[in-house]
């Protein structure tokens, strides 16, 4: 038995790579190797494909700008702080942050490089949604890309013109789409109305006006002539030969509607790139939706993984234009700058293993949500990428590792504390509360004299996910009437699962206090957010004035 | 080498994001905000969590707003505003303090001034414990209430004066962060708000939200049952020459309306809208989920009629019969819009950079939306255009990450 509860780590001097590899080629990636590189880090860059392989109408970039962005790949190439391994593929990740060892397969070779962190900067990949519509690609049914192309050949525009055509576009049926989608496809629009003779018609669901100028460029298109048939269900769309046939119910003149356009061009999802399955494997990041790297939630926002070092940015994590990505680049060069520094990182450790009680089961490799645990012949927590949140602590069968400023001893001490303070004839509440939510709600209660019980005490934890079963029983054999367990709300926990591993530690001391016999109202698990005072008070005042009825 | 110092212009969520991103690279920054309260328009939102968080970001305003009060490289100038600003070797910036404030300092937050004055307004009540002091002076009701605000402070933390006091600071560059004015629906008059009790704005439902936890109906303090909500109320809308989609309100009422549904399942919630923006990544997933505990009608009221116990009849058109039938709600709430920062104009002349055709500051590179004809300086949040506030806060990092290159400080 220690003497002294306090666990003490000393100050560790660590060196970190200042290589930074960056996986990606198109105008993302070719950006961020320019950006680290300005900052002074080398950058290793892994284009994965060819270097600027990309449509630029697709990323929403001004034609005025495109020569501009062309000259980056030639910035890269000529620049001597960047590497580039061109066609070639992460194969493998180890080591830790600030300290990874990547290895990269090309068709000859297997290279290994060391980096300090990694940005992963994938594109998008466009897919085209006729077979929602029941449309066979045509000569006269396109995809938005194939009618870019289009539009940006002279001749076919010549043509287009001559022949006055009317084209159909089809949009927001086949999926919901987003304003990026929607851009292209009034580009497009405000291009066929502005050729004589031509007109356009766009069957549209909702039309995704949330970026800058959409409004204006939808209205401009309107007044130029542009028709829209607003829609909750596609139109009935045959093609017979070269005949064309768009049929549909208005719902406002409550007739149906046939029109003949001469081309229909079908609408297209921007879908994640495929690499980003294996890459999040490999790099052991969490994925969200749809394909996307980085989970929904606010915490990560813009481009933090889950994993200390590991940066997601433009459209690997989510839909795109090239202005928003770089916007992504600018703010990954800031984490980047704060993560690696000089080099070098003076840092305490905020866990700590027992090397004696360690059978090395891997419990709390498995459950670490940020990646920051390795092993030789006993774990290992990294100092740089663990976050302190106690989930392995908790964890742990052999209860080996110990959470600085919340280990078990002192915990044991608050939890005495907090249920021996003298509160006569009030029930005794203990909340035990994530210090990134509900103690900071709780705290905003009382500042601003929100009315809380009288025998409530607020015990912090790093996270939910530190709360032990041994916490909550502890506490109502101290003499607690009351226990509550106040985590951050599913989606908004910083380690992404401690509200999880603390409701299920609920349910097993629910299950143990059936055992014993114990009602298991005196035990309460919430969900809360940081702003959230008046909802906390609410959650303590019901416990107390049910544990009060009980007593009576 | 003297560290750099930055001024930025307004404390909301994008300048204080802006200047814990410089803070946090060394500099020193200067965040002058013209209110006694750091947060802007985005530390009043409530969570609008269900079972689960739905991103709406308000607890990142809250957490950003300690770290920026906590960090000491930070100066808080609350009550604060710009007088000139004069460019030579940087920019010599002559600041105006209100003519009464309370001294951060000296303040212990007892909140006896709140408690006295209360009926007079003139002393408000922040959102966030972190906000030092708690409590801050509505300038404009100082005038008339000199004399009370003079003696109400037990700490002599008032601080009261016959004018407004000046202060100088140089910046090395600066960053404007001055954010929006919410759409006064009262434009839109037809739809009676500030007439009809129970025809409010988000705005106002999210302080009633905070005051009772439920959607109370400001006539009678009775939770709404049968709610609406208006899309589009101030934007979108080419009478009032308001060109742009607020990119917000779309997210706002769909968290809220299924926030509230999830505390209510008996609530009856319909949003009126012309088109459904998206909320987040997982929008699909989320919409359905909306469709199915929200009536959406595509449609935009013209009129709100008063009804009896003051509900609000509004007419909709019922497509199985063709015809428009009227229907009643007992709380309709207004989706209003984000418009150009009423100070905006008088800025950018001052610091000779350009708004755009709206009234927003302009970028002047269609690759950096934080870019201004100024290298020296940068725009941050919706100063530029509607955004939400993760879309803010993204915003200010690349204004910070501009600044860094600008002034030459790597790692």
């Amino acid at each position: 038995m220690k003497t002294n509860t306090q666990l003490q780590t000393d100050m560790e001097k660590i060196d970190l790579s200042t290589d930074i590899v960056v996986i990606g080629g198109g105008y993302t990636g070719l950006k961020a190797a320019a950006r680290i590189s300005e900052s002074g880090y080398h950058v290793i860059l892994v284009p994965q494909k060819n270097i600027g392989d990309f449509n630029f109408s697709v990323l929403d970039v001004p034609s005025t700008e495109i020569d501009r962005i062309k000259a980056l790949e030639k910035d890269v190439a000529n620049n001597s702080n960047v590497e580039i391994l061109p066609a070639s593929t992460l194969t493998e990740a180890t080591g830790l942050p600030g300290d990874f060892t990547l290895k990269f397969a090309s068709a000859d070779a297997v290279i290994e490089k060391k980096a300090g962190a990694i940005v992963v900067a994938t594109d998008i990949a466009v897919n085209p949604l006729n077979h929602i519509y029941g449309l066979n690609p045509a000569a006269n049914v396109i995809s938005l890309s194939e009618f870019e192309n289009l539009l940006a050949s002279e001749d076919a525009k010549k043509a287009i013109q001559t022949g006055e055509k009317t084209v159909a576009f089809l949009v927001g049926f086949a999926h919901e789409g987003s304003p990026l989608l929607m851009k292209r496809i009034l580009n497009s629009v405000s291009e066929v109305v502005g050729l004589d003779g031509c007109s356009a018609y766009v069957y549209v669901n909702n039309i995704k006006v949330a970026d800058d100028g959409l409004e204006r460029l939808y209205k401009q298109c309107r007044d130029n002539g542009a028709i829209y048939f607003k829609l909750e269900t596609a139109p009935t769309v045959t093609q017979e030969n070269d005949s064309l046939t768009v049929r549909f119910h208005d719902p406002v003149i409550r007739k149906d509607i046939e029109l003949n356009p001469d081309i229909i061009v079908y609408e297209e999802s921007m879908i994640a790139d495929e690499a980003n399955l294996s890459l999040a494997e490999i790099l052991r990041i969490d994925q969200g939706p749809m394909g996307f790297l980085q989970k929904e939630n606010v915490h990560r926002l813009p481009v933090n993984s889950n994993r200390e070092g590991i940066f997601v940015v433009g459209s690997s994590r989510e839909v795109q234009s090239l202005s928003k990505s770089w916007s992504d680049v600018d703010n990954m060069v800031l984490r980047v700058k704060q993560f690696i520094g000089d080099g070098t990182k003076s840092i305490s450790a905020k866990a700590v293993v027992d090397r004696e009680k360690c059978v090395t089961c891997l419990t709390c490799y498995r459950c670490c949500p940020h990646g920051a645990i390795s092993w030789d012949d006993k774990a290992i927590i990294s100092p740089i990428a663990c976050q302190g949140c106690g989930i392995c602590a908790s964890e742990c069968p052999m209860d080996a590792i110990q959470i600085v400023d919340f280990t078990d001893d002192e915990m044991a001490e608050r939890i005495k504390a907090a249920t021996s303070v003298a509160a006569a004839n009030t029930p005794k509440i203990v909340a035990f509360c994530c210090q990134n939510s509900a103690y900071e709600a709780g705290m905003t209660a009382k500042t601003f004299n929100y009315p809380l019980p009288a025998g409530l005490e607020l015990i912090k934890v790093p996270c939910a996910g530190k709360i032990d079963i041994h916490h909550i029983l502890n506490a109502l054999v101290e003499g607690a009437d009351g226990v509550l367990v106040l985590a951050c709300h599913h989606g908004n926990c910083k380690s992404e699962s401690g509200n999880t591993y603390a409701k299920w530690r609920i349910n097993d001391a629910y299950r143990k206090l059936e055992e014993i016999g114990i009602e298991k109202d005196c035990l309460e698990f919430q969900t809360l957010a940081s702003n959230m005072a008046s909802d906390f008070a609410r959650i303590v005042i019901d416990m107390e004035k049910r544990i009060s009825q009980k007593k009576e | 080498m003297e560290p750099k110092n930055v001024m930025i212009i307004g404390g909301g969520i994008a300048g204080m994001a802006a200047a814990w991103e410089l803070a946090e690279a060394g500099l020193h920054v200067d965040l002058v905000e013209k209110s006694g309260f750091l947060g802007g328009h985005a530390i009043g939102y409530t969570c609008k969590a269900t079972s689960e968080c739905l991103q709406c970001g308000a607890c990142s305003v809250e957490k950003m707003l300690k770290d920026v009060v906590g960090n000491d490289k930070i100066n808080v100038r609350l009550s604060t505003e710009i007088e000139t600003i004069e460019k030579n070797n940087g920019y010599s910036v002559k600041l105006k303090k209100s003519a009464a404030f309370i001294d951060g300092k000296k303040c212990t937050n007892c909140g006896i001034c709140y408690d006295k004055l209360k009926e007079n307004e003139i002393i408000m009540q922040g959102y966030s414990k972190n906000n030092v002091p708690l409590y801050a002076i509505n300038p404009e009701k100082i005038d008339e209430n000199k004399i009370a605000l003079k003696e109400v402070c037990p700490e002599g933390a008032i601080f009261v004066s016959d004018k407004a006091s000046h202060e100088d600071l140089t910046a090395d560059a600066i960053v404007v962060a001055t954010g929006f004015d919410p759409f006064n629906p009262e434009r839109k008059a037809t739809y009676g708000y500030a007439k009809f009790p129970n025809v409010i704005s988000g705005l106002d439902l999210e302080r009633i939200k905070r005051q009772n936890g439920f959607p109370a109906r400001p006539s009678d303090g009775k939770a709404a049952q049968k709610i609406a909500f208006i899309q589009c109320v101030g934007s979108r809308d080419e009478n009032l020459g308001n060109l742009w989609c607020s990119q917000v309100c779309c997210p706002y009422a769909l968290r809220t309306a299924e926030s509230l549904k999830y505390k209510n399942p008996d609530l009856d919630i319909t949003i009126f809208y012309m088109d459904i923006q998206n909320t987040g990544k997982s929008f699909p997933a989320f919409y359905e989920s909306c469709k199915n505990d929200i009536r959406f009608i595509r449609n935009i009221p013209v009129d709100i009629f008063p009804a009896e116990n003051d509900n609000l009849n509004m007419r909709l058109f019922d497509e199985a019969q063709g015809i428009s039938v009227m229907e009643p709600f007992d709380l309709v709430i207004l989706s209003t819009g984000i418009m150009p920062n009423s100070g905006n104009e008088k800025l950018s002349a001052q610091m000779g950079i350009a708004l755009d055709e709206d009234g927003f500051f302009k970028n002047s590179d269609e690759l950096n939306k934080t870019s201004t004809s100024n290298d020296a300086i940068f725009i941050a949040g919706t100063a530029q255009g509607p955004k939400t506030i993760a879309a803010s806060m993204a915003h200010a990092g690349q204004a910070a990450s501009g600044v860094l290159n600008y002034l030459g400080v790597n790692k």
